[in-house]
């Protein structure tokens, strides 16, 4: 009995080295998993700051909103908006491309992604210099800098992911098939989560 | 299972949207009314979101 379980044992070792083989029986593949369960995560962090903004704004109650002398500049961010969604649509358009096998679309759409979420960055940072209050100034202006802030990071985040997957995408690294373009898919679904995250922040922040 | 990038882009859609509308109603009422839309908003789109989850997941 024990050499039959020794001997079977040592089949089994010819066959297979290494880790065990993963359990297929999930019907989503573990890198999106793992982004999905990652983007639950950040939306219960967001939803922390979101319900420190509405408590000093609704349960403190300040006789105005934004204190005055502060305003917020809503033009501005409003455009920095539109700029964020609209790397949103070439992010997509880079993976539909990438699905039709269109290489030099991949790359465009990426390249122009990246540049997109750079340019919120830079005028983000720049409405910070302009802004006139700093995050010491009242809670407002903490939890302004912190909400904010909080995106602004997840930007960066996605900017790192973005240009990773550039390069890889300018290296021939992808193809059509599903499997083949996770390295790109993963970080545009992150990306779609830091665009609603801020359309939601826009409006709350600067618009209510 | 389908839930990739192409169905979270819709959200972004999605979600576009209804924030246009409530930036719309805020400028022509008052704050108060887009928050009031916005909630009813969110709990409309939370219960979508659920039974889309699991018509996904199938």
């Amino acid at each position: 009995m024990e050499s039959a379980t020794v001997a079977v044992g040592h089949g089994h070792a010819d066959h297979h080295h290494g880790p065990p083989e993963a359990n297929d029986s999930s019907r989503i593949d573990r890198q999106t998993l793992g982004i999905l369960l990652f983007i639950v995560s950040e939306v219960m962090l967001f939803g922390a700051f979101f319900a420190s903004y509405f408590f000093l704004r609704v349960v403190v109650d300040p006789p105005s909103w934004p204190p005055h002398p502060y305003e917020l500049p809503v033009a501005v961010a409003g455009m920095n908006t539109a700029i964020l969604v609209s790397s949103s649509f070439t992010v997509h358009y880079a993976l539909e491309s990438i699905r039709r096998g269109n290489h030099r679309g991949l790359k465009l759409g990426l390249v122009a992604t990246w540049l997109l979420g750079a340019t919120f960055l830079f005028i983000q940072i720049n409405e910070y210099v302009h802004i006139g209050f700093s995050a010491r100034d009242l809670g407002f202006g903490s939890i302004f800098y912190s909400l904010t802030g909080l995106h602004g990071a997840h930007v960066f985040v996605g900017l790192m992911l973005l240009t990773f997957a550039t390069i890889r995408a300018f290296r021939g690294h992808f193809g059509p098939a599903a499997k083949d373009h996770l390295g790109v898919e993963v970080p545009g679904i992150y990306w779609h989560f830091v665009d609603i995250m801020w359309i939601i922040v826009y409006v709350t922040v600067y618009i209510l | 299972m389908k839930l990739n990038e192409a169905a979270v882009f819709k959200w972004v859609v999605i979600v576009g949207v209804a924030a246009a509308l409530i930036i719309v109603v805020t400028l022509l009422t008052r704050p108060l009314v887009g928050s009031m839309l916005g909630l009813v908003l969110v709990i409309a789109g939370g219960v979508y979101a659920y039974r889309w989850m699991r018509q996904r997941w199938r």
